[in-house]
């Protein structure tokens, strides 16, 4: 599921012109109202350079997505994945076709959500009019109910389609979604069968008075008008808390969910009762509470929680993701016949996507280890760097090193952060010599050497 | 190049001649004399699901009807209970003799068949076509011949091959490679007085581009040739062996160090940890409880000797790390193996008296529930190393095979998971498991029981739905 990324080619920009400058009459024929003018107003295309670390090279690559002003002051709501922290320019460009640059306040994968703020001395400067758009309220949308996508699919800017809510809350979770990050644990999705095409990432969808229920982000590759978007109603929260400090730091305690359903019976509980821990973390805070796959969780401080259904799981996860990290939930469990509580101790939510790097100097890009990433690959720490691109002919090419492998040791010393990996390379940038690398590939430790 | 003398040059001319009329005179004969010493062994794999035939190319070793088949002939996962009928041909004849399977030896990596008594009149063992002494080492250039054979349907009809050494290498055995195959993979090959020289192994994988209109070329293919080889081990390498035949069909006693993961290094590597001309093995882990854990070794150790003796470099590199595999193999449990390790900077004597090895996953007891559509294995020694648990407190069963459309497979069950609870409870071993399954499988009643299974670390319940 994963069709909407954004646009890399504009090249039907000729066309977008015309376009623009019919719309408005046609919709006030339809009866829809000045909002709708509005909103369409505040819709916006982004243009995105970016910088890709796959070829082992510092290469920059560009996209297109679409977004809507939320603010008088600049704000740009789009997705994560059009614009992320590797964007190096971010242009966009209006309802009135200016142009103006943007930079990045914050981003959160797991919505696939980003905030963007227009150069606001450049808007002053150029005397340039904002219009914003203003969110409705998504909880009340009803399968069925007529919405519009608007955006920039193929670069045909401010395209606007129509559809219905076919689903106002369904679930899907993808473990890298988003340019790799994991996407969907702590929100249900809307659906929608408006034609939704690459491009259209970031863009607004509409209800018939142009309030904002939902901001459009992927869709299923080679289906018929399966479209998906983020509820604005959890899109509200993120932008709040994007504004105050550009992250959403969540709490973890390493439980993995799954729906009950049909395991009433076997684990003798009432109807509408409980959320089935499929897997628990190990080394996370509640496996040290010891708890573990096949117990069943009953209630979250006292909070009874009912994951009887997939769409019901974002909603519990979310509830221990929002409390503060370092908070102590209290957690009723049933194991076989027993009933009992754990307390654990939350912590920080890290994805599995480390920082990257890249080592211009051997032609090597890479990405920290995290702990997560550690965990998930069984891997004893977070120690080291994953090799994510090599550049051939350069010394790690040379070497025989490979995409995949883990390098964790330069000259004996521990990878433990980017830094030290940064500073072995600008040392042998400084002056080049023989350099010993450990390695781990499928648990096999092999030692090369980067050499000029 | 060195200028030939008239002298010389003539008397090379007349050992050409003479080798030519020999040529011309003999190979018929050597090969009718040759081609009972080989043999074609067809036999079954059999399994939950499925009756699998094989073919393979075996050589006779001795007057008893003893073969040896190739280490590839025989996937040495399969554990021998499940090799059934195991039929031996001789070439160009449609009858048959049956054969018994003795196991595999884990230095040569042979499998060894015995011919039973119908066939046995009729084979002579190559050993009678052995130098008395020293087996002849051929030389680059000389003419190198043996023996194919059809498939099946041609009663195995034997052909000759023949060729020049190309070639010859340290892969760490000495390999010779002639310019065209010159043997069927486990045929031997004779010089051209008919001395056994070598046994054919597996063809290596021949690069090719292949070009056409949709492909301008690009990264090579590698197109191997499962019925004529041109590689062969040198008889050297061959002879001193044949005795090695298994007493048991299991292949034991087998050594055992427990150096995990051993990783060549290439001259680079070797020259910055000044290894001086010779090469190492990096031991990636040291496995609980081994041979290795007790002689003091630890992860990441670099192996440099081996009873004093350095690693030698071979090219490729690589087969640094079968050398050292093959010095444990050698030898049998008791024996002690003296390992000189780099550790940092420190050069270490480790003393390791080998032990036996662990439960092999090939002899792990297993049971198949046909009702709920999977096989139960024990869990052994390796199980617990692919998991990275603790072998002391390693309980459970590992899922070894799920049948297709069977509540099993429909709830998601897979190869390779690791069975932890059935129906909320602990499995303590085997027969355990065992116990609660078969309780499940042979219950009318039952509509339903649920697995916590282990898999890459986390944790899945299951639900199986028996109707």
């Amino acid at each position: 599921m994963n069709l909407s990324l954004p646009r890399s080619t504009a090249h039907l920009l000729r066309l977008l012109i015309l376009g623009a400058a019919a719309l408005a009459p046609v919709l006030a024929a339809a009866g829809m109202g000045r909002g709708f003018n509005q909103l369409l107003d505040s819709v916006v295309r982004i243009d995105v350079r970016e910088v890709d670390y796959d070829g082992g090279a510092r290469r920059f690559q560009a996209s297109i997505g679409s977004g809507v002003l939320l603010s008088s002051d600049g704000l740009v709501l789009t997705n994560a994945h059009v614009a992320s922290p590797r964007a190096v320019e971010i242009t966009i460009t209006l309802a009135s076709l200016e142009r103006v640059g943007a930079r990045l306040v914050g981003w959160d994968h797991w919505t696939d959500l980003a905030l963007l703020r227009l150069d606001m001395g450049e808007v002053r400067r150029r005397r340039l009019k904002l219009t914003h758009g203003e969110f409705g309220d998504s909880d009340r949308l009803f399968p069925g109910e007529t919405v519009y996508a608007v955006g920039t699919p193929f670069g045909l800017t401010r395209t606007v389609t129509r559809g219905i809510i076919s689903n106002s809350n369904r679930y899907f979770e993808d473990d890298n979604g988003v340019n790799g990050y994991e996407t969907g644990a702590f929100n249900t999705w809307l659906q929608t069968d408006a034609a939704i095409n690459p491009g259209n990432s970031g863009g607004p969808l509409v209800t018939e008075d142009g309030r904002i229920v939902g901001i459009t982000s992927r869709g299923y590759l080679g289906a018929n008008n399966l479209g998906f978007a983020i509820p604005a109603n959890v899109a509200k929260g993120i932008v709040a808390g994007l504004v105050q400090t550009g992250t959403i730091t969540r709490s973890y305690v390493g439980i993995v969910p799954k729906a009950l359903q049909d395991f009433e019976g076997f684990y003798a509980l009432a109807l509408d009762t409980g959320m089935l821990i499929d897997s628990v973390d190990p080394g996370s805070p509640a496996a040290r509470a010891g708890l573990l796959g096949g117990d069943v969780l009953l209630a979250i401080n006292g909070r009874k929680v009912d994951g009887r259904f997939p769409e019901q799981l974002p909603p519990i996860q979310n509830l221990i993701a929002s409390q503060p990290v370092g908070s102590v939930l209290v957690l009723t469990l049933k194991r076989g016949t027993r009933v009992s509580d754990a307390s654990v101790v939350t912590e920080r939510l890290e994805s599995s996507m480390g920082e990257e790097s890249v080592l211009d100097a051997w032609g090597l890009s890479v990405r920290k280890v995290s702990r997560t990433f550690a965990r998930e690959n069984q891997l004893p720490d977070d120690t080291g760097v994953l090799v994510i691109g090599i550049h051939p002919g350069f010394p790690a090419d040379a070497a025989g090193i490979q995409a995949g492998d883990l390098v964790t040791k330069i000259n004996e010393k521990p990878l433990t952060s980017i830094d030290v990996v940064n500073q072995a390379q600008a040392a042998y940038a400084a002056k080049p010599g023989p350099t010993l690398l450990e390695t781990v590939r499928d648990r096999r430790v092999s030692l090369y050497i980067l050499k000029p | 190049m060195m200028p030939v003398s008239g002298r010389r040059a003539a008397a090379l001319f007349i050992i050409l001649a003479a080798a030519c009329r020999m040529r011309g005179a003999d190979i018929p004969a050597l090969l009718a004399e040759r081609v009972r010493s080989v043999v074609a062994v067809e036999y079954f794999t059999e399994t939950e699901s499925e009756r699998r035939t094989t073919v393979a190319y075996g050589t006779v070793i001795d007057d008893r009807g003893t073969i040896i088949l190739p280490p590839g002939a025989i996937d040495g996962h399969v554990p021998p209970a499940q090799l059934k009928d195991f039929k031996v041909f001789v070439p160009g004849d449609p009858s048959n003799g049956a054969g018994t399977y003795l196991g595999q030896d884990a230095y040569t990596g042979w499998h060894f068949v015995r011919a039973d008594e119908k066939i046995r009149e009729r084979l002579v063992p190559v050993t009678r076509f052995a130098a008395a002494r020293h087996a002849p080492v051929p030389v680059l250039g000389d003419e190198v011949w043996g023996i194919g054979l059809r498939p099946l349907e041609e009663d195995f009809m034997p052909y000759y091959l023949g060729s020049h050494l190309a070639l010859v290498q340290s892969l760490p055995q000495l390999t010779g490679e002639a310019q065209q195959e010159v043997a069927g993979p486990g045929l031997p090959v004779f010089n051209r007085d008919g001395v056994l020289v070598g046994l054919g192994l597996n063809s290596g994988g021949q690069p090719y581009v292949l070009y056409s209109q949709a492909n301008r070329g690009g990264a090579p293919v590698y197109l191997v040739d499962v019925e004529e080889s041109s590689l062969f081990l040198l008889a050297g390498e061959v002879l001193p062996y044949l005795n090695r035949i298994p007493g048991r069909v299991d292949g034991r006693p087998l050594a055992w160090l427990g150096a995990d993961g051993l990783a060549p290094m290439d001259r680079d590597v070797a020259d910055f940890l000044k290894l001086g001309g010779h090469s190492g093995a990096v031991v990636s882990e040291v496995l609980e409880g081994s041979p290795a854990e007790r002689a003091g070794m630890k992860d990441h150790d670099i192996i440099i000797a081996i009873d004093g003796s350095p690693l030698p470099v071979f090219r490729p590199t690589r087969y640094v790390t079968e050398y050292v595999d093959r010095e444990v193999e050698r030898r049998r449990p008791g024996d002690v193996m003296t390992l000189t390790v780099l550790r940092g900077s420190e050069r270490l004597t480790l003393m390791a008296t080998l032990g036996d090895q662990p439960t092999l996953i090939r002899e792990a007891k297993r049971k198949y529930f046909d009702r709920i559509g999977f096989t139960a294995r024990e869990f052994v020694y390796g199980d617990a190393v692919d998991r990275r648990t603790r072998v002391v407190n390693s309980a459970g069963v590992i899922v070894h095979y799920v049948k297709p459309n069977t509540p099993a497979s429909i709830a998601g069950l897979e190869p390779d998971d690791w069975i932890k609870d059935i129906d909320g409870v602990a499995v303590r071993s085997f027969a355990d498991a065992v116990d609660k399954l078969s309780a499940i499988e042979f219950d009318p009643l039952r509509s339903e029981f649920v697995l916590l299974v282990s898999r890459g670390g986390d944790t899945a319940v299951l639900h199986v739905k028996l109707k």
